[in-house]
């Protein structure tokens, strides 16, 4: 082994020595021995099970073949070989990361090298591993959690929009499953009228309901933020302490309490009604049962339990503004309507605009508001082809054909259309927040 | 319209802005009982001439005893600002109404005889009271292995979430390193994502690593998803801590783990207590992945033994209601009294601008 020069000069010997095999470059030349020697073992421990990463990912590529002859714990199963390919490339894409680590690694090695003269004593590893591997051992959990629970089952759900995984003729483990390409995409939109009408009234519907959703709740937390605050009643803290209630009572009980109330035929709100002599037994309102008017009620209902989060959130605006400013504008003479126009909304519009988006995307995702007020119901035409109800948003209806109709792939392909909409808000976002303006990311 | 003047306490300080507006504009006050709103604009267009005596009250008030036409325009101005006062008491009563019907009449359903909503008198209370439904939860159901299910569920959850994305959120507030962006801005798009969208392979991944039916099973779909939009909120926090905390931890030969537990951890305490509430909190109601995962008899949560009363099969109103009751109490207590917390932990949640 030659000696190491500090003067640059053998970076690209380094680079090369390192690419070659993980960790090599570390034990030869810059003697780093525990170091290079947990490279090396990691990029040994892949060879040896390269053969059966080879074949996971063919059994991917492939599904597997029908084998009627098998009994069925020994056909082949499309979706666990879908799984186990997925999460075999997740491996693949941490080892790859890894392996780019190894070799940065190396060259700061060296350059720190070139700096000092001195290469870093082997035997410091473990203090080393308490200060520059932090990072790596701190987030280990959130990768790994990450990567098999989150990342992983996205995956894995994006892919079965390409393949037939449907009731009744390709459900593992009798049958197997085939990649079928943009086959679904081109059956839900537009291939069949019935499909295709039910997407595009679901779609548009999801979209009505999360911005009224979301006004409605911004505006109504806003309203009583600004009143309590304006009128500057004794008792205000009394109300918001009703005020708050809805936000405290889990979601899931507040709407099958609402359920029951607004039941057409026996809830107590048409039973009041009646006996208040405002209609007869013949004229009830179907609050949740007439297609249209259960839009309605569900936004309304919604109201109720939404505001009081967007009360809470206006209120901590508020009181960011400096009380300066509202003396200013008081002595100015500027009346009540006119603060609120020229300094209450805007400032609290300003600070609260990334969680209007939020809110936003929340809502599209809103399934315990939908699924546990209404059902989904009423039945509406195509419900019976399709299972998309009269007040189903796209991930009840999602829920729909995953859980009654087996119909994964259609429900797949909602779900990449919700990830297409939605990821540009999430990016939005992103690029709002003051971390990433500042450029320290 | 009442024209009298008596002074209730309430009234003093919204009476001397009133005076406050009226010195102001001076001679332009309308004469009628005109919109108050009209005449404060009227007013505010005409310049400020005697600013710096407006700020002070007192003098403000004196002014306003000299002056004997403008005594009578305060009297109509309180009058009118007691109007509006009753119309905005008026109108926080009816929201009040409107926010505590269902609650109060589920609170009443809980403590009714009889099943089903349909027997149920209009009026709260109105069918009489009983513990008959309390008793029967105790007795005849598996309430109180639901209620340590899940507060097992919930204790972990909230435990190893709290660890998790305050550990990583140290890591991504105070580190460089490779991925950083990449990783920041994939956990902001995860977070959009249901967890439910992916329930298909999480059920074959916890087949695989043998979670199914079983509690941790359960925690580890929970702390997954609470992982993405939690970390960013610590981060932003963390972010907000001077650095010069960790420095000077640095420089007494703390080590970054050390450094961690010691001083980030305390001095980020609010927002990992609202962490620690809202993760606690979350796993108590979830339906979809508890009845996707558990299956045994003994492995039942409270909301998917809850539920199991209003199916569509049978009806048990009131059951529900009794059995959310006792849930929904804690929980009530608990936001009632760390409203004030919560308020600025809203303000600041999220992606903060």
């Amino acid at each position: 082994m030659r000696t190491l020069q500090s003067d640059g000069s053998n970076r690209k010997t380094i680079f090369i020595v390192s690419l070659i095999f993980m960790g090599l470059a570390h034990l030869t030349i810059l003697k780093q021995y525990v170091k290079g020697a947990l490279f090396a073992l990691l990029e040994i421990v892949m060879i040896i099970l390269s053969p059966k990463i080879f074949q996971l990912i063919q059994k991917m590529i492939t599904l597997g073949e029908p084998q009627p002859n098998l009994p069925i714990f020994e056909k082949d199963n499309s979706m666990f070989m879908l799984i186990d390919g997925i999460l075999i490339v997740a491996v693949l894409c941490i080892f790859v990361s890894l392996y780019f680590i190894s070799v940065r690694s190396a060259l700061s090695t060296y350059k720190d090298y070139c700096a000092t003269g001195k290469l870093p004593e082997s035997k410091n590893f473990f203090s080393e591993f308490g200060s520059k591997a932090f990072p790596i051992a701190g987030l280990s959990p959130l990768v790994i959690l990450i990567l098999f629970f989150v990342v992983v089952p996205l995956v894995f759900s994006a892919s079965v929009a390409f393949t037939n995984y449907s009731a009744p003729g390709h459900i593992p483990p009798n049958n197997t499953v085939d990649w079928v390409g943009f086959d679904n995409f081109k059956f839900l939109f537009g291939g069949n009228a019935t499909w295709t009408g039910a997407l595009g009234r679901v779609a548009a519907w999801t979209i009505a309901w999360a911005t009224a959703a979301t006004v409605t709740c911004y505006a109504g937390g806003m309203i009583m933020a600004v009143v309590m605050h304006e009128s500057k009643i004794k008792i205000a803290p009394f109300f918001r302490a009703i005020f708050i209630l809805p936000y405290a009572v889990p979601a899931v009980v507040s709407m099958l309490v609402w359920q029951n109330l607004l039941n057409g035929s026996f809830g107590t709100i048409n039973r009041t009604l009646i006996e208040l002599g405002l209609m007869t037994q013949a004229t009830t309102i179907p609050w949740l049962s007439n297609a249209t008017l259960a839009k309605f009620t569900v936004v309304l209902i919604n109201l109720w339990a939404g505001f009081p989060y967007f009360m809470l959130l206006t209120m901590g605006s508020m009181t960011a503004i400096s009380k300066e400013t509202f003396e200013a504008a008081r002595i100015d003479g500027a009346s009540r309507s006119q603060v609120f126009r020229a300094i209450t909304l805007p400032s609290v519009l300003y600070q609260t605009m990334p969680l209007i988006i939020m809110s936003f995307t929340h809502n599209i995702n809103n399934f315990g508001a939908i699924f546990f007020l209404t059902g989904g119901n009423p039945m509406v035409s195509d419900s019976t082809t399709t299972s998309a109800k009269g007040t189903d948003i796209m991930v009840t209806w999602i829920y729909n054909l995953t859980i009654n109709l087996q119909k994964y792939n259609y429900a797949a392909v909602l779900a990449v259309c919700i990830f297409v909409v939605l990821a540009p808000f999430a990016i939005f976002n992103f690029r709002r927040t003051k971390s990433y303006k500042e450029g320290e990311l | 319209m009442n024209m009298n003047s008596d002074q209730s306490p309430i009234n003093d300080i919204n009476d001397l802005n009133q005076a406050d507006n009226l010195q102001n504009g001076g001679a332009a006050v309308g004469q009628e009982a005109g919109n108050l709103d009209d005449q404060i604009s009227k007013i505010s267009v005409k310049k400020t001439e005697d600013t710096d005596e407006n700020i002070n009250k007192d003098r403000i008030y004196e002014k306003q005893n000299n002056n004997k036409s403008l005594k009578y325009q305060n009297a109509l101005q309180r009058a009118k600002n007691r109007t509006y006062k009753t119309f905005v008491l008026v109108f926080l009563v009816l929201v009040s109404l409107v926010v505590l019907y269902p609650l109060v009449y589920a609170v009443s359903a809980a403590f009714s005889p009889g099943r089903s909503i349909s027997a149920m008198s209009i009026v709260p209370f109105g069918s009489g009271v009983t513990t008959s439904h309390f008793q029967r939860l105790f007795k005849e159901t598996n309430y109180i292995r639901w209620f340590r299910n899940t507060l097992m569920i919930a204790t972990a959850t909230s435990v190893s979430t709290i660890l998790v994305c305050s550990l990583s959120a140290y890591v991504f507030s105070r580190f460089r390193f490779l991925f950083k962006k990449t990783m920041m801005l994939a956990l902001l798009v995860l977070q959009i994502f249901p967890s439910f969208i992916g329930m298909i392979a999480i059920y074959v991944i916890l087949l695989r690593i043998k979670g199914l039916d079983t509690l941790w099973g359960m925690v580890l779909i929970y702390l997954a998803g609470n992982i993405p939009y939690n970390t960013w909120l610590v981060k932003s926090y963390i972010d907000a801590i001077p650095r010069a905390y960790d420095e000077a931890a640095k420089i007494d030969g703390a080590s970054n783990a050390r450094t961690f537990f010691s001083v980030i951890l305390p001095q980020a305490s609010p927002i990992i207590t609202f962490l620690a509430i809202v993760s606690f909190t979350g796993p108590w109601m979830e339906f979809i992945f508890a009845k996707l995962i558990l299956r045994s008899n003994e492995n039942q949560t409270l909301a998917l033994g809850l539920f199991s009363f209003v199916t569509d099969r049978k009806n048990e109103f009131t059951m529900f209601c009794a059995g959310a009751l006792i849930v929904a109490i804690p929980f009530i207590i608990f936001f009632l009294i760390t409203q004030k917390m919560l308020v600025s932990s809203l303000a600041g949640a999220g992606v903060k601008e």
